[in-house]
């Protein structure tokens, strides 16, 4: 019987960048339910090795697997991740509304949490609003949701508080709070709070 | 999956429309110059060989122009990795190529009207000629989609796109203007070859996309 048992295992990863080495040999071992907060200095390679385990780069040495059930599962990982990021961009042409319909859509999820998941981070009234005249918060708090919305097992987080208020942060934690005993949670930060929230920790750099 | 496509096909239309920037370029384009020749010429009738160059001629750099947007306009704002995390591939491809075709569809039924208004075109063969226009249209938007696909990801793709499309889209252009040609002239439809060729030419170029697209998309 299928329990959606995830475990997600980085072995050996190894960047360069020309010559220069900003990852050298991390290795993590992470099952559900776990949080790991990545830190260090900047350059010090988190983005590089959370774009890494989400599978938008490709390490130079290692590997990165995620299983569910002891069964190995090829990439993409779509429906098992969730990823926010300050590279990440949106549409400005669309509206909330109309890019969770949309990220719904291509991820084959259900949109019937959208409403409560604006009202969570505080968006409902700005659900209809172009997200060009959307400041950075408020399109960070959007990132969020895209990312929350299909409850995927795996949370990929680049500093996720970054433009974030002390409303939005409060939105933030609240949420990861009561997700935390069913995600595997991964944090790249230098926050305190945010590396705090996290059981277990990688120091790069 | 169709699902899936239907959404970035109507994200693609919305914004689009929303933005105008393909259809405004490549229409603008198109009239402009059909106005110019139809000013140049000064009512010298053409023969049909003639007028299938032009109007092939305008069709490709409309086509140029507008179709390589759909994947350049991702890259350049950075929303290819959205699509990257919350889309499997295939489904971006299908639904980029799906709305290209339909896009230069759109364009080419605002340009044919413009096209025989101002050029005075008398069609012997409608039925032949509008087959032969809407087949090319398919073939032309099906290859550059793919190529799109892969100047998006390079750098230099102002001087990339029009290189690399040249001999794809040789073949489609030479076999649609002897098409078009003869569906002006008196001569009207004399074998299925040319349509045959197209429609093949559109099923590979597409069959090969598919295997290629992945490793453009993810690599």
């Amino acid at each position: 019987m299928k329990k959606n048992e995830y475990s997600l295992q980085g072995a050996s990863l190894t960047k360069f960048f020309g010559t220069a080495a900003v990852l050298r040999d991390i290795s993590f071992s992470l099952s559900l339910p776990s949080s790991l907060a990545i830190t260090g200095p900047n350059g010090s390679g988190k983005t590089t090795l959370l774009e890494i385990i989400a599978g938008i780069q490709r390490p130079t040495k290692g590997t990165v697997r995620l299983f569910r059930d002891d069964t190995e599962l090829r990439r993409p990982w779509h429906h098992e991740t969730g990823y926010v990021s300050p590279r990440l961009r949106l549409y400005d042409e669309l509206t909330a509304q109309e890019l969770i319909e949309f990220t719904c859509a291509s991820r084959s999820t259900l949109r019937n949490r959208a409403d409560e998941f604006l009202a969570m981070f505080g968006l409902t009234g700005h659900r209809k609003k172009m997200l060009s005249r959307y400041s950075s918060g408020m399109a960070q708090r959007l990132k969020c949701i895209l990312a929350f919305i299909s409850e995927p097992p795996i949370l990929l987080l680049d500093e996720p508080g970054s433009n974030l208020d002390r409303e939005g942060k409060e939105a933030l934690f609240r949420y990861l709070e009561s997700v935390r005993s069913e995600r595997i949670i991964i944090i790249a930060t230098n926050e305190k709070e945010e590396a705090d929230f996290c059981g277990e920790r990688i120091s790069l750099g | 999956m169709v699902k899936t496509i239907i959404a970035h096909i109507k994200k693609d239309f919305r914004i689009e429309f929303r933005n105008r920037y393909a259809v405004s370029v490549s229409f603008s384009f198109a009239f402009t110059t059909t106005l110019a020749i139809s000013l140049a010429a000064g009512g010298i009738p053409f023969s049909p060989q003639t007028h299938a160059v032009i109007l092939w001629v305008i069709m490709f750099f409309t086509a140029m122009s507008g179709l390589a947007h759909i994947f350049v306009r991702e890259e350049d704002r950075g929303t290819s990795l959205f699509l990257r995390l919350n889309s499997p591939a295939l489904a971006v491809f299908t639904a980029k190529l799906l709305y290209n075709v339909l896009l230069f569809f759109v364009l080419q039924c605002m340009i044919l009207p413009v096209y025989l208004f101002f050029m005075q075109l008398d069609v012997q063969s409608p039925l032949f000629f509008l087959g032969y226009v809407f087949l090319g249209g398919i073939a032309l938007s099906s290859s550059l989609t793919i190529l799109a696909a892969i100047v998006a990801r390079a750098g230099a793709r102002g001087a990339l796109f029009p290189v690399i499309s040249l001999p794809v889209s040789l073949p489609v252009l030479w076999v649609v203007i002897q098409g078009t040609s003869r569906s002006l002239g008196r001569a009207g439809f004399s074998s299925p070859g040319d349509m045959v060729f197209l429609l093949a030419f559109s099923g590979t170029i597409t069959a090969v996309s598919y295997l290629l697209f992945e490793f453009v998309w993810h690599d």
